[in-house]
């Protein structure tokens, strides 16, 4: 009968797929890379490109820049796929199957030491060095730290993101506030003046301090105290650097003159999604708010019913010279080691990073602070006094970044655990808090070794 | 020649040989699906436990490192493994119990039994995530309106998934809103008392309390103890609900210095199937992530064998 | 039970006792009916609040009214619009079609020889096969993970989520046989001294006997394979061409940047074609949750 037949194939199918499942665990080996292809020479090479963007003018802007690339480059066809998340990307180039992309892009240079040290992305030193670039006359130098981990320059800074704060000057106006605070104890007194109660909520809140108010995380925060988070031997010095217990003293402070955590929470989750036009800064719920230049965009195109500015964050009282840093991080692209079609694939992440024209329009289109030395002084560059604040900021020697570690940022989903615990009271004593946390990072880093 | 002089036996063991051939053609799909998907990952999970490997580069013995990170260094595994078992406890205790008050509710309705039933049931079959989606969204503290209700009524407004205390409570809700398949189990399980025995209890003057406890449940006691096993099971692998309310809860979107907090909020919603899942596929660290996987399989097959036990009524025989 | 004696009672008892007895009735209804009614309100409010919400607009969802004060309709087809939704939608169905076809196609000889062969090992095939439908997903993963994505080289598609339904689905196995089971031996006497073959026996007798089980192990494998999250979160998600349903719709409010008006009408969107699913076929979804729990 047509089943028995059909059952005999499928069983003669299968047996093979059985026995090559018995055999799986023998042969996990390394992938090797390294793959070059013909695009050199003219041939006609299609590569796949991953990115995290997905806002309407991000993915134009992303587009623009591509097409311009292939205008240059008639033979490399690139297939743009958007709004990937790390882990996706970082588990297709593992797997390494034919749909991995080629270049693929990240917003967090959290995961830098991962991608490096596991060699899932290629060191692109010996690429630049064949095209003469050299990366430290190229790239500013944080940049340049953050896209690279124990000496391996995986991948290349493609724009940057600096934080600082974004005030309503309305609202400013209205509490009789003239300039935006400078440090901490000004911040905070400006945060209660803005604050106006209605019944258990408010009416408007000053700043929302809590870790899970968006950008309000202790690593941007800790921006503006500049600490190492690793001692000179790769272990966590988090415990012992006074830098770290300060700021998560100063946050719980805040937490508790602007209402208390609970008070806090509850008005938090009645705000709208971050990246949308119902952030809580742009419908007026907040007066104050730390947030990435990208910001700026979307209040051009939001248009709030209120006057704001933007400032550098304030900072610890005891540091006030270093006024004008923040928190600093960017995109980062680079190439997958598995790729066959490194040639090609250069070229893009060449032209997207180092391309003057190409770094400054796309700086522009969607509000990011340029990569190279050159983008950040061309003219073209968008003069916006509220951008500038940023340009500003990633240009300040005291502006700091959460370094690249082995496992990525496990160790900030440490300290904000830690953060979360602290701020809502379950950790009392945080001189033990900060121990346990340093040891669990400890742990961790050692097993990802 | 040995066959030639016995024929009988020849006969038989053909046939006997045949049966095997087509017992064997019926169980082959099974059979190679036992094999692949099963017994050869099970294997093999419990040889990457001892292994070092992050799924790119070559793996290499690591002894017995990832056993001890996960129980002596991985802060989280305590607190997920004591999550799984507060869900097993409480999850599904109420759930059951609330699946049997359902299903005798509606065996006593008699107005409008399609429309309760139907109502009853059809919170079951909402697709987990939008379910959850759904309950994040009515929970939802500052905007959402059972919160709104609750305040309309002078009663206290829980954080619900964003209060680590409680989020699980608020899952256990989401579970007993999708009670509908225990309802239905109950419900036929509860027309199938035999009738003679209600009216025996009252002529002995039973009250209700009393029928319940010596007719009903005696009766019902095998599906009672089957939703307790399968329900157990279920929560072992809960991990969607959990993950989602997490996630959408917390509005974090995830960026450089801005991680998502796995089992928001504060751990209380994370449980060892995520564990695997951020062990395994955000961290690549597949040898721990393994020794997560046996430590599962080991707790769900302590469970199974409590069902496999004859007089549990599981298994019957023809 | 209560009702019908009180109804039997007054038979032989006096007016007055069945005056106090009928009233004892009518307070007994009022009380199971207005516990259904309650009960019914909390299965039933989360879907209207859904469905309201979804037809504010963007400002009012953040607020904490009940009542849209506009009728957006129109947020449905900007869900519908929303980059990748169609074909998160195509590879659902060909996810749950395939899925459930397989599933059944596979599973129905296994349950067959397991209720009715009598070989060595049945009882060991069949705690295995208990086993199996036990065993979380996520033990396995990682082995199974690898081996589609380092030997077969299918992760990023929805191969490493329907091929394994071609094996056997374990819970399937055990329902058709816990039905199978129920068919008495004559029949298949019967059809063997016709001179019918196993196959034959199984495809001309046990098959249209067997139609209702089959139809309820059908229905739980595309719900299944329709709600699944886990599995093409691991398999699939890498590529943004594979996604599902159930995977997109989680992404969707982070990804997206909607509000939970779009959010909420989404996730209607999502469920309704099951309950579309469940009018039709509610007598064989009925039965075939209660054979689950059936001990036989």
């Amino acid at each position: 009968m047509d089943t028995t037949r059909r059952t005999h194939r499928a069983l003669a199918a299968l047996t093979g797929t059985a026995c090559l499942a018995l055999l799986a665990t023998a042969c996990t080996g390394t992938n090797s890379g390294g793959g070059q292809d013909g695009s050199a020479a003219g041939q006609d090479v299609t590569i796949t490109f991953w990115h995290g963007w997905s806002q309407d003018n991000e993915v134009k802007a992303i587009a623009d820049n591509v097409a311009a690339f292939e205008k240059l480059h008639p033979n490399i066809h690139v297939k743009v796929v958007g709004n990937i998340a790390d882990d996706k990307s970082e588990q297709a180039l593992r797997a390494g199957g034919d749909e991995a992309p080629d270049v693929v892009s990240s917003f967090t240079t959290d995961n830098v030491g991962k991608f490096c040290s596991a060699g899932v992305w290629a060191d692109l030193k010996p690429m630049l060095q064949k095209d003469g670039i050299d990366p430290a006359k190229t790239f500013p130098a944080a940049m340049l730290q953050y896209s690279q981990f124990q000496g391996n320059q995986c991948s290349l800074p493609l724009l940057g993101d600096a934080y600082g704060l974004y005030y309503n000057k309305t609202a400013f106006a209205a509490a009789g506030i003239t300039a935006p605070p400078k440090t901490f104890g000004e911040f905070e007194a400006d945060a209660v003046k803005l604050t106006q109660a209605d019944g258990d909520g408010y009416k408007q809140l000053g700043f929302m301090p809590n870790y899970h108010g968006y950008e309000s995380t202790p690593s941007h925060f800790l921006g503006q105290y500049g600490p190492g988070y690793f001692a000179a031997d790769g272990t966590s010095d988090i415990a012992t650097d006074p830098k770290v217990a300060a700021m998560y003293t100063w946050q719980k402070g805040l937490v508790d003159k602007l209402g208390g955590f609970d008070k806090l929470e509850k008005y938090r989750t009645g705000f709208g999604d971050e990246f949308s036009a119902k952030n809580p800064f742009t419908t007026g719920q907040v007066a104050m708010s730390i947030d990435g230049e990208w910001r700026t965009a979307s209040l051009a195109e939001d248009k709030p019913e209120f006057e704001w500015a933007t400032a550098p964050f304030p900072v610890p009282d005891d540091q006030a010279a270093s006024y004008g840093r923040g928190y600093q991080t960017g995109t980062i692209v680079g190439i997958a080691r598995t790729s066959k079609k490194q040639t090609a694939s250069w070229e893009l992440v060449k032209y997207l990073t180092t391309d003057t024209d190409a770094v400054v329009s796309f700086a522009n289109a969607i509000h990011n602070v340029p990569s190279t030395f050159a983008a950040l002084d061309s003219p073209k560059l968008d003069a916006d006094a509220n951008f500038r604040t940023f340009i500003d900021i990633a240009k300040n020697p005291h502006s700091n970044t959460t370094p690249a570690s082995i496992n990525g940022g496990a160790y900030q989903v440490s300290m904000q655990n830690l953060g979360y615990e602290f701020e809502s009271g379950r950790q009392s004593d945080l001189k033990a808090g900060l121990a346990a946390t340093a040891k669990e990072i400890d742990a961790a880093v050692q097993q990802a070794k | 020649m040995a066959l030639a002089d016995t024929p009988v036996p020849a006969a038989l063991r053909t046939k006997r040989r045949r049966e095997t051939a087509r017992t064997l053609a019926f169980l082959s799909p099974w059979l190679i699906g036992f094999g692949v998907f099963f017994a050869y990952p099970l294997v093999s999970t419990v040889y990457f436990s001892f292994m070092k490997y992050d799924g790119f580069t070559a793996p290499t013995f690591n002894g017995l490192k990832n056993w001890d990170y996960v129980l002596n260094h991985y802060p989280s595994f305590w607190t997920g493994l004591g999550n799984t078992l507060w869900l097993v406890l409480v999850m599904v205790t109420l759930r059951v119990a609330f699946g049997l008050g359902i299903g005798l509710l509606i065996t006593k309705v008699r107005s409008g039994v399609g429309f309760f039933r139907t109502a009853f049931y059809l919170p079951y079959l909402a697709p987990p995530v939008a379910a959850t989606m759904a309950f994040a969204f009515l929970l939802n503290p500052g905007t959402g309106p059972v919160n709104h209700l609750l305040g309309e009524l002078g009663l206290p407004q829980p954080g619900w998934f964003t209060d680590p205390s409680w989020s699980k409570p608020a899952l256990t809700m989401l579970a007993m809103w999708g009670v509908g398949d225990l309802m239905v189990i109950f419900m036929a399980a509860l027309l199938d008392v035999p009738k003679e025995q209600y009216e025996a209890a009252e002529l002995d003057g039973a009250g209700p309390w009393q029928r319940f406890r010596y007719v009903t449940f005696p009766n019902i006691s095998p599906i009672v103890m089957f939703a307790v096993v399968t329900g157990v099971i279920q929560t072992m692998q809960y991990y969607t609900q959990a993950i989602v309310a997490g996630k959408v809860a917390s509005g974090v979107i995830g960026g450089s210095g801005q991680q998502f907090e796995p089992g928001y909020p504060h751990g209380s919603t994370w449980t060892l199937p995520q564990m695997v899942y951020n062990l395994g596929f955000q961290r690549f660290d597949t040898g721990s992530a393994c020794v997560v996987a046996v430590i599962l399989f080991a707790i769900s097959m302590a469970f199974t064998s409590l069902l496999l036990r004859r007089k549990s009524g599981f298994i019957n025989e023809d | 039970m209560t009702l019908t004696s009180a109804v039997r009672l007054p038979v032989r008892a006096s007016s007055a006792a069945a005056k106090v007895a009928r009233r004892r009735a009518a307070l007994h209804w009022v009380a199971v009916h207005s516990l259904a009614i309650a009960a019914a309100l909390f299965f039933l409010l989360p879907f209207v609040f859904v469905l309201l919400t979804s037809v504010m607009s963007d400002r009012q969802a953040l607020t904490a009214d009940l009542w849209p004060t506009e009728w957006h309709w129109g947020n449905y087809a900007k869900v519908w619009q929303t980059p990748g939704f169609l074909s998160w939608w195509r590879n659902t169905l060909l996810y749950a079609g395939a899925g459930t076809l397989l599933t059944v196609v596979s599973s129905v000889p296994v349950a067959y020889a397991l209720a009715k062969f009598r070989f060595r090992g049945r009882n060991l095939a069949l705690m295995a096969v208990i086993a199996m439908m036990m065993l979380p997903p996520q033990v396995t993963v990682i082995p199974m993970y690898l081996f589609w994505a380092k030997q077969l080289h299918l992760t990023g598609s929805l191969w490493p989520l329907i091929i394994p339904m071609a094996f056997g689905d374990a819970f399937s196995i055990f329902l058709l046989r816990q039905f199978l089971l129920t068919i008495p031996k004559e029949y298949l006497e019967a059809a063997r001294i016709d001179g019918c073959g196993d196959l034959r026996t199984l495809l001309r007798v046990v098959l249209p006997m067997a139609k209702p089980a089959i139809a309820a192990v059908a229905l739980f494998q595309f719900f299944y394979c329709w709600n699944d999250y886990f599995g093409p979160q691991i398999y699939s998600s890498e590529n943004a061409g594979a996604w599902t349903l159930s995977y997109g719709l989680e992404s969707f409010k982070g990804a997206h940047h909607t509000n939970w008006n779009l959010t909420m009408a989404a996730t209607l969107l999502v469920t309704a074609p099951v309950l579309v699913l469940f009018f039709f076929a509610q007598k064989a979804f009925i039965e075939g949750v209660t054979l689950t729990g059936v001990k036989g």
